[in-house]
């Protein structure tokens, strides 16, 4: 009996052209534009090397304190601030003008910067110089004041103490346009509510004739309900699971290295959806199958925009000014389960999203049960 | 008796939609609920199949009290509704054999029955379409196969026929009356009293909720005082004729409309050959002459005052 509705409702559902669009078609299609969108930003927030002339006169020959620092930040390595172009002040003119470089360092009766125009790099070199002048006067004052603590205070300059220290999450690089596709697939889960709502439609006898038929036949209504559930959520986690192959394979989305833990998110996932859906279908007396999808897809959009699917900053802005909201929104937990697996190494706060998720399942399914536990309705 | 319901009551509200509706069904008959739209038909078997919750009275359904968890007795019942109940993902086989496999769960078993009753409603060349492809008839009678193919002993049929063209309705009702033959027990409720006529072996006029009158067609006739109506075309039309009509033994009105003469008597015998023979004896030239019986409707006239379809 379980397997005959199990089957027959896996048909229904995966020949259901319109809902199936709106459940896999259309995140795959959202996840490509967001592709489309989104490939550049990451580059674009990464740092590249300010290229300034260094004018190699007289006065750069003699100062070999400068050569030295000048040379410590610039180079080829990754992290150097300075791409240096040694040249003469005539050729620097000339780079300057065909803005191959922000600006130039000549140095003549002290450090001069030329520049053309104010900006972020321009900015950049003069506090780097304003820095160096600061350090070269201060050890000036000290060599003509008390030369005998220059020692300990040329240590001490050396080893600057930074009291900000950068704690490595896990093993992943930021990437803040991941959140739109952790939002994108828990949209996708919560789409599931639209096969939760066909459910409780196909076994409600005051909702459609088809369950009047089913209500008549010598079957526990629960029995059958959970098989159409079981179909639901199989036809959903399979729908995620396209979605997640899509993003991986085709788009070449990194979401770590952590597959058995995203497959339970996405199961659970998938399960809140479908029974969100049922409690509010099943809750929802008036109105046709159309009234319900349209306020499912509300409460699903709504979800999404609150977990950041359109703007990424919302999510961390309700987590900082009403963080309560964050737990009782289940995309937010969708998608916050597939940000701690990515950036940290520990898994507490994934499990702390899991659970809740569980949470709401047996709460939206509990309350299912008590709507449709009835076999008897007051109106057809 | 197949099914007896006792002081069914039925409120929505202020609403009494079944009023003390008592009811008798044997086994082997093909019973009619007889009423006009909203009278309380739909809403009776509804509490009959215990889908709906009634606020009074006793159902009970092959000797047992109805319940929803009455599994055994549903196991013996098949149902079609006014509202096609069919899936549109499904072929009109799958339909069939997922209804049919809530009753069967042998799979030989079911394959057997639901390929009797493609062919018992002749949707042989339609097995593989989709509900969507299928005419309005073609669609009711998929919806008839859904309910009958685990072979039910009662078969309850809840306006079946709403909405179905001239040919495919007598379709379903000889589908009806065969399903009888051999040897359902039908409830069959409808608003059209000319299928009831046809197909019913026992009939309950049901208004407001409130059975008005049961019996065999000849027995609700029985119960009336209108007679036949006979309609002359009479040759040269004269309205005169009308006053000396209206004299005549046992006739209620009569009435001229163009050629047309209209006579309803009230119960009686030989109302005809007295009109007959009174059109003679005054030399009034006649053709064409039809003699109605009382239907249901007339019936249902005289009981309430309104018609049927009113």
């Amino acid at each position: 009996m379980f397997f005959h509705v199990f089957k027959n409702r896996i048909k229904c559902l995966f020949r259901d052209k319109q809902a199936l669009f709106f459940t896999i078609l259309f995140p795959i299609i959202l996840g490509t534009l967001f592709n489309l969108a989104f490939q550049n930003l990451n580059d674009i927030d990464a740092f590249s090397k300010i290229k300034i002339g260094m004018v190699k006169n007289q006065g750069y020959q003699s100062d070999l304190t400068f050569q030295q620092v000048l040379t410590s930040v610039s180079g080829e390595e990754k992290d150097a601030l300075f791409q240096v172009t040694y040249t003469s002040e005539q050729n620097a003119k000339q780079l300057l003008k065909e803005e191959k470089i922000q600006g130039y360092i000549f140095i003549q009766d002290g450090i001069q910067l030329v520049i053309k125009e104010d900006g972020l790099y321009q900015n950049i070199i003069q506090s780097f110089l304003n820095d160096y002048k600061q350090m070269q006067y201060t050890i000036a004052s000290i060599l003509k004041e008390n030369p005998s603590v220059l020692e300990s205070v040329m240590k001490d300059l050396g080893n600057r103490k930074n009291y900000l220290k950068d704690v490595p999450p896990g093993n992943a690089a930021p990437n803040w346009v991941l959140n739109y596709f952790y939002c994108l697939i828990a949209m996708t889960c919560l789409y599931g509510s639209f096969w939760g709502l066909r459910e409780i439609t196909s076994i409600q006898a005051n909702f459609s004739p088809q369950a009047a038929r089913l209500n008549m036949a010598p079957v526990h209504k629960l029995k059958v309900f959970g098989a159409s559930m079981t179909a639901a959520v199989a036809i959903q986690f399979f729908e995620v699971l396209a979605l997640l192959a899509y993003l991986i394979f085709i788009l070449k989305i990194d979401f770590g290295n952590q597959l058995g833990y995203i497959l339970l998110t996405c199961i659970t996932s998938t399960v809140t959806g479908v029974t969100m859906g049922a409690m509010v279908s099943s809750l929802i007396k008036k109105g046709g199958e159309n009234f319900k999808s349209g306020i499912l897809v509300s409460i699903s959009m709504l979800m999404s925009f609150l977990s950041g699917l359109m703007i990424a900053d919302l999510k961390y802005v309700i987590q900082d000014k009403v963080p309560i909201l964050s737990y009782l929104n289940p995309a937010n937990l969708i998608t916050d389960s597939f940000y701690s697996l990515y950036f940290y190494s520990t898994h507490d706060r994934f499990f702390t999203n899991i659970l809740i998720l569980w949470g709401f399942n047996i709460l939206f399914s509990l309350a299912t049960y008590f709507v449709i536990k009835g076999q008897k309705y007051a109106s057809l | 008796m197949v099914i007896k319901v006792e002081n069914l009551v039925k409120r929505y509200g202020d609403l009494i939609a079944l009023d003390h509706l008592n009811m008798e069904i044997k086994e082997g008959e093909i019973f009619g609920l007889l009423g006009p739209n909203g009278s309380g038909k739909s809403t009776a078997i509804n509490c009959i199949l215990s889908l709906l919750k009634f606020d009074k009275g006793t159902i009970t359904i092959f000797g047992k009290e109805m319940k929803p968890e009455a599994y055994d007795i549903k196991r013996n019942i098949g149902i079609i509704l006014q509202n096609v109940a069919v899936f549109d993902e499904l072929t009109v086989y799958e339909n069939i054999d997922y209804f049919c496999g809530l009753y069967i769960s042998d799979k030989k078993e079911r394959q057997i029955l639901v390929e009797e009753a493609i062919a018992f409603v002749g949707l042989h060349d339609f097995r593989k379409f989709y509900p969507k492809k299928l005419s309005g008839g073609l669609l009711r009678r998929l919806n008839i196969a859904c309910g009958i193919a685990h072979k039910p002993k009662l078969i309850i049929l809840d306006e079946p026929t709403v909405a179905v063209d001239p040919q495919s309705r007598n379709n379903i009702l000889e589908g009806i009356q065969k399903l009888n033959k051999q040897g359902a027990t039908i409830v069959y409720t409808s608003h059209y009293m000319e299928e009831v006529e046809q197909i019913c072996t026992n009939i309950m006029i049901i208004d407001n909720g409130k059975a008005i009158a049961t019996g065999t067609k000849e027995e609700l006739v029985g119960m009336i005082n209108t007679g036949e109506k006979i309609t002359v075309e009479l040759l040269q039309p004269n309205v005169e004729v009308l006053k000396e009509i209206r004299k005549l033994p046992n006739i209620s009105s009569a009435e001229l409309n163009d050629h047309l003469l209209v006579v309803k008597s009230s119960k009686g015998k030989n109302n005809l050959l007295f009109l007959m023979d009174h059109l003679k004896n005054n030399n009034i030239s006649f053709g064409k002459v039809y003699s109605e019986p009382p239907t249901l409707n007339d019936v249902f006239l005289e009981i309430t005052g309104k018609k049927l379809r009113d």
